[in-house]
């Protein structure tokens, strides 16, 4: 058995007790109807006895080993995704289209080294592209930043 | 009013300019999503679905429909021109059809691919006309019971059929139904699960969710890999297809499209399974089963026959029951919920105009689509040339802004993110998403269909097995959790 069928397994049965434990204080049966609580507290059952399940399914058949990224590919991943995390951190002081376009050129420049001009290019029809259609034709009131973008 | 005529007030209404636009958009987009790897309809859809806020339900959901089916089309292209599939139903094309182009054929194998996507498609809407009615019409007789053990059986169906781990796919259906429980209680109004954060009062919203798990799963998957391969060129000129092409194509494409269709309105099996089967098939009716993977024009008609039939199929229980059988359909009833209209079995009757127009739209936008994939085939060929690299910011950008629209707050934005890690995880652990978004969708309908069954009851069980539609359901979902245990057991045999 891999850790890579334990974990999964394991994490469920955590959520499973940790809705158990927030559902707790809600009832599970009201008089002659079903309380809040009565869903929850069954998938938490039913994600019990899939851990055990899982468990006894990776015991029998042989682990399929998993295809994790080699280093520098998880590093590409995990910094795009930082970059990912950065727009709603930046969004409400630069606004969201300006956030965007420093994404693409970010994810361009900096993780896939691409080269200038093009990416230049990119950010600039990307960009337009969400300013045509959210804001132009749709109306999203997208955040603004000081430059009023 | 027999199905034909509303059929022909159907096509009343695509027959508008905008509409037209709409389902040539939709197709496109479609075409374009399915040959680019990486991203496949389904997430095509979630991140596209903001942008049919501003248009009539109707225009919206015939749109969202062309890039499901659209994507099919689209999936040939890289198969056979790059060996690797545009998306997972397009997988068994790789096999014979990139070997065609190896050997000069590639213009050949995008032919027969068209043209038996097109029947397929055209016969399958045609099942759809004929089938969906009477089947919503015997579905009007459901009650609460049959919706709770319905959307149960969409969850269970979709966990033992689509995976190669039934516990897999099962903890995934759980997941999505745990995730859908956040927010407040459908019945008493109490709020649960939010662990003191006020932002998950109103739960979880399905498009973030979705946008994470398919967009930005997908896309942070593909830029794994830094290399791309060149695609190989075809000419106009190399389409046309012999006599003994089309000898060899025409019964896999029937049989492709016969198995997709039934393949595709089995909840949960979808178009990557209908196609796998119907190239199984398809080498097992061969005379010379030893041409399989070595360029068999009857290896990549039946393949994408079925895939496309089974997307079409897959309708008929979203249109029928309400319960979508795969991602994509599952994606096309979010939609249909964020335009304000309930589905299920009165859908046929509650929004007729909006069901006939859709059916009459797959009419139409399968023909767009066989202009497209046939004279300007090596038009979109060409599209394959621009590197993945300036693609993938891009749809990362636009996926943000969709799930920033659908609320106007950041939440969702995080809300995306975390599915996106998730999704990731998913894909890396071959976990299956599908059950996930089927789960997030169907949990309401599950929920309050159980709670209204047991108050009925006054808690007995026993309705469940009273009438026999509800027993007959029963026993499917029975048969749905059971089959994965006897096929394990006749493997190990």
């Amino acid at each position: 058995m891999k850790k890579s069928d334990v974990v999964p397994a394991l994490l469920l049965l955590a959520l499973s007790g940790a809705i158990a434990f927030d559902t707790r204080r809600l009832s599970f049966w009201d008089d002659t109807t079903p309380g809040p609580a009565f869903v929850p507290v069954w998938l938490a059952v039913a994600g019990a006895v899939l851990f055990v399940l899982r468990l006894a399914e990776a015991h029998r058949m042989r682990a399929v080993p998993v295809e994790w990224p080699a280093r520098a590919a998880l590093v590409r991943v995990a910094t795009i995704f930082g970059g990912l995390v950065a727009v709603p951190l930046l969004a409400p002081w630069v606004g969201l289209v300006p956030a965007l376009a420093l994404l693409v050129l970010f994810v361009l420049l900096f993780v896939l080294r691409q080269a200038l001009r093009p990416s230049l290019a990119t950010a600039a029809i990307t960009v337009g592209l969400i300013y045509a259609i959210f804001v132009a034709w749709l109306g999203v009131p997208l955040p603004r930043g000081p430059l009023g973008l | 009013m027999d199905s034909l005529q509303l059929l022909g007030q159907g096509f009343a209404t695509c027959f508008t300019p905008l509409n037209l636009l709409f389902i040539f958009v939709g197709v496109l987009i479609g075409q374009i999503i399915g040959a680019l790897p990486g991203i496949g309809p389904a997430a095509g859809m979630a991140l596209l679905l903001p942008l049919t806020y501003g248009v009539p339900p109707a225009t919206a959901i015939m749109m969202l429909a062309g890039i499901m089916y659209g994507g099919q089309y689209g999936g040939t292209l890289t198969s056979v021109l790059v060996n690797v599939p545009g998306e997972a139903a397009s997988v068994m094309t790789t096999l014979d059809g990139h070997q065609m182009a190896r050997q000069g054929r590639a213009g050949a194998a995008l032919s027969i691919a068209a043209i038996g996507s097109f029947i397929a498609g055209i016969g399958s809407v045609l099942a759809v006309v004929f089938v969906t009615p009477p089947l919503a019409a015997f579905a009007l007789k459901f009650n609460a019971p049959e919706y709770f053990l319905l959307a149960l059986l969409g969850i269970t169906a979709t966990a033992s059929l689509g995976s190669n781990s039934p516990t897999k796919a099962l903890m995934g259906a759980l997941l999505g139904l745990m995730i859908a429980m956040v927010g407040v209680d459908p019945i008493q109004g109490t709020p649960r699960l939010t662990f003191g954060q006020q932002g998950l009062i109103e739960g979880i919203d399905f498009l973030p969710a979705a946008i994470g798990l398919f967009g930005i799963a997908e896309v942070l998957a593909s830029l794994e890999r830094s290399e791309q391969a060149a695609p190989m060129r075809t000419r106009l000129r190399d389409m046309w297809l012999t006599a003994r092409d089309w000898a060899d194509g025409r019964l896999a494409i029937l049989r492709g499209g016969l198995i997709g269709f039934f393949i595709g309105v089995m909840p949960g099996a979808g178009p990557t399974i209908a196609s796998m089967l119907a190239y199984i098939a398809e080498k097992r009716f061969s005379k010379h089963p030893e041409r399989f993977g070595r360029g068999a024009i009857d290896g990549v008609a039946a393949p994408e026959a079925a895939n496309n039939a089974a997307s079409h199929g897959a309708c008929v229980p979203m249109l029928a029951l309400g319960i979508p059988g795969s991602a994509s359909t599952a994606v096309l009833l979010a939609a249909l919920i964020l335009h304000g209209i309930r589905p299920g079995p009165g859908l046929m009757t509650e929004q007729a105009t909006l069901v006939w127009a859709l059916i009459a739209s797959m009419f139409i936008g399968n023909l767009i689509l066989l202009v497209l994939n046939l004279p300007l085939a090596p038009l979109f060929a060409a599209l394959l040339r621009v590197r993945y690299a300036y693609l993938a910011p891009g749809i990362l950008a636009i996926s943000l802004v969709g799930a920033y629209a659908s609320t106007l707050a950041y939440t969702n934005v995080w809300i995306a993110l975390a599915f996106g890690v998730l999704g990731w995880f998913m894909i890396k652990l071959d976990f299956p998403r599908a059950p996930l978004v089927l789960a997030l969708v169907l949990a309401p309908l599950l929920e309050s269909s159980l709670r209204q069954s047991l108050l009925l009851s006054f808690g007995s069980l026993g309705i469940f097995v009273e009438r026999p539609l509800s027993a007959a359901l029963l026993a499917c979902v029975a048969l749905s959790l059971l089959y994965p245990v006897y096929a394990a057991r006749r493997k190990v045999g």
